[in-house]
């Protein structure tokens, strides 16, 4: 069986500054990849290249099977490829229960349609139930804590039952506490059969829940490997430190 | 952007019988005309509420359809008799969903661009529909104007189904503007309006609400400019489109409050009543004008996002105010007196 998502020789560049230098990338079925590397390697804009909100210069993406190299966000997300951002984005005059509802990928039958159904309403009380966000339904987006709307963002996206989710540093700005709930949550979802590439900092996060782990360092993967191979890699090393 | 709420329905009803039986009060002719002229704008103002609004696409474009609906209602019957005087009325429909088809590629090129820009692209259609509408002269007229044969209502009702049919449309535009939000298609808009972007990677259909948004609302711009013609029975170019009804109908819906239901309404009957009644006050001169901004300047200094908002938000803090007292359990040591409720 062919990978859930490839990325092959990907380049883009901002003016004169080269962010991606023909990156490639393979995020196998049910796996946790991690994308990790120093600040200004290239890992947002390779999402952002990735998920349609930014066109690359060159090279490939096939995910599932099929080339979304030119693909629109709206389209992958259909696909059932969703994302989180490094900044938790959310519409922050909607409910959090509209939050949710609005990312359901609801298609043209249902656009007319009331805008929190009664079929809404049962799949967003089990989505902030299984979030601990049941007491937050009614309040605006904008009244939540930093880690709340994060918990939110990422609730949001499995609303619209992805295979690949892609987490932009989830663990970002959040308290500790939050973080282990994060953690419990892409486990648990990760057992039911979704995939998950995740762009994080925080390696003690990364070394408990990824494998394998993507190294990208000026634009280039420089190491793909489980976990233990990262600390002792040469070049790893030397992104990191300079050394 | 939140669904309307309450007591929507009953208070509409109530709204439009007291609208519907206004007239029967007697009024004075310059009051009717008040109102119709006061009815006109506050559909235009729900109508742009729909994109400038809900979709947060603030277009200054609005008189260029409202141009478009009135040369179209005046063409119309330059080629055809009018045999009854309710007959321009009936064409209407025809004329607002002619003009949402002309809308359509326009919408979708101009809403390629984003916020101000748009702004900017849709001023550039006010000056291309005035360009044509003078320059066009075979078709239109041009800086001669273009009449249509009065309407044939006896001169002590004249006004009256002027009157009425814009209070039926001004029912449609509120019904359509309820729906809207009441749907998925008001709860895309919210999330368009909010992070388009963002929107978009979650699956919403941006480009089909965004387009949806744009041909309501300049079809229903255009029906007013029909009325408006048959009003008048004699238009011309730079009153047709006037830049200064586009503005007019932006400040009324930032006066009464964006994305709501009854803000445009409000703050239609806010400005152009005071609008038309400091002119009858002030005579010819444009000194009404300074007044006229001042009552806009008060109103949003003191509630910057608009009446409706303003007075939501402060019911909200209040109610959940009361929420906190009402769940904070009192403290043995509390006195009686803290204790006690307040009625």
């Amino acid at each position: 069986m062919t990978a859930l998502l490839e990325v092959a020789n990907v380049s883009r560049s901002f003016g004169s500054v080269r962010a991606l230098r023909d990156a490639s990338l393979t995020v196998e079925r049910n796996s946790i990849t991690a994308l990790v590397g120093p600040n200004g390697s290239g890992k947002t804009t390779l999402f952002n290249v990735i998920t349609g909100y930014l066109p690359a210069d060159s090279g490939h993406i096939r995910f599932d099977g099929h080339d979304v190299s030119a693909a629109k966000p709206a389209i992958l997300y259909r696909r059932g490829l969703s994302r989180t951002f490094q900044q938790a984005r959310v519409f922050a005059h909607l409910t959090v229960a509209e939050n949710l509802v609005v990312a359901s990928g609801f298609g043209w039958a249902r656009l007319f349609g009331r805008r929190v159904g009664r079929r809404d309403r049962e799949r967003v009380a089990e989505l902030l139930d299984e979030f601990r966000l049941s007491h937050v339904a009614d309040l605006y987006a904008s009244e939540l804590s930093y880690g709340q709307r994060k918990l939110l963002e990422f609730a949001a996206v499995l609303m619209s039952e992805p295979r690949l989710v892609m987490l932009d540093e989830p663990t970002a700005g959040v308290n500790p506490t939050m973080i282990e709930t994060m953690e419990r949550h892409i486990r648990q979802r990760h057992a039911q059969g979704i995939t998950f590439l995740i762009v994080e900092h925080d390696m003690n996060f990364v070394m408990r829940l990824c494998d394998p782990v993507v190294v990208l360092d000026r634009g280039q993967e420089i190491f793909v490997g489980p976990p233990s191979g990262v600390r002792l890699n040469p070049a790893v090393l030397d992104a990191y430190l300079g050394a | 952007m939140t669904a309307p709420r309450g007591l929507g329905p009953a208070r509409a009803a109530v709204f439009f019988l007291v609208l519907a039986l206004l007239p029967e009060l007697d009024l004075g002719h310059w009051l009717l005309n008040m109102l119709v002229f006061t009815l006109m704008f506050a559909v235009m103002s729900s109508a742009w509420n729909l994109l400038g609004g809900f979709a947060g696409y603030p277009s200054l474009g609005h008189v260029a359809f409202f141009g478009i609906g009135a040369y179209a209602v005046v063409l119309w019957f330059q080629h055809h008799a009018i045999h009854s005087g309710y007959e321009p009325f009936l064409i209407l429909p025809l004329v607002g969903v002619g003009t949402a088809i002309v809308g359509l590629p326009i919408a979708a090129i101009a809403m390629r661009t984003r916020a101000d820009v748009f702004a900017i692209v849709t001023i550039t259609l006010v000056f291309v529909a005035q360009t044509l509408a003078f320059n066009l002269r075979g078709v239109t007229g041009g800086a001669q104007g273009a009449s249509i044969a009065a309407a044939p209502f006896p001169s002590a009702t004249f006004e009256r189904p002027f009157y009425d049919v814009l209070l039926v449309l001004l029912a449609v535009a509120m019904g359509l503007t309820w729906a809207g939000m009441r749907s998925k298609v008001g709860l895309s808009l919210a999330a368009v309006r909010a992070d388009e972007d963002k929107a978009a990677g979650v699956g919403v259909r941006v480009q089909a609400v965004k387009l949806l948004a744009f041909c309501v609302s300049v079809g229903l711009t255009a029906m007013v400019g029909g009325i408006w013609a048959y009003y008048q029975g004699f238009i011309y170019p730079q009153f047709a489109v006037d830049p200064l009804i586009s503005v007019a109908i932006v400040l009324m819906t930032f006066l009464g409050g964006r994305a709501t239901l009854w803000g445009p309404v409000i703050g239609a009957f806010i400005l152009e009543m005071a609008q038309q009644y400091l002119a009858y006050s002030l005579g010819g001169s444009q000194f009404y004008l300074i007044a006229y901004a001042l009552v806009f300047l008060v109103v949003m200094l003191l509630m910057p996002r608009g009446i409706l908002p303003t007075i939501e938000d402060r019911l909200r803090r209040r109610r959940r105010r009361r929420l906190v007292d009402d769940s904070a359990p009192a403290s043995p040591l509390t006195p009686d007196y803290v204790k006690g409720d307040s009625r």
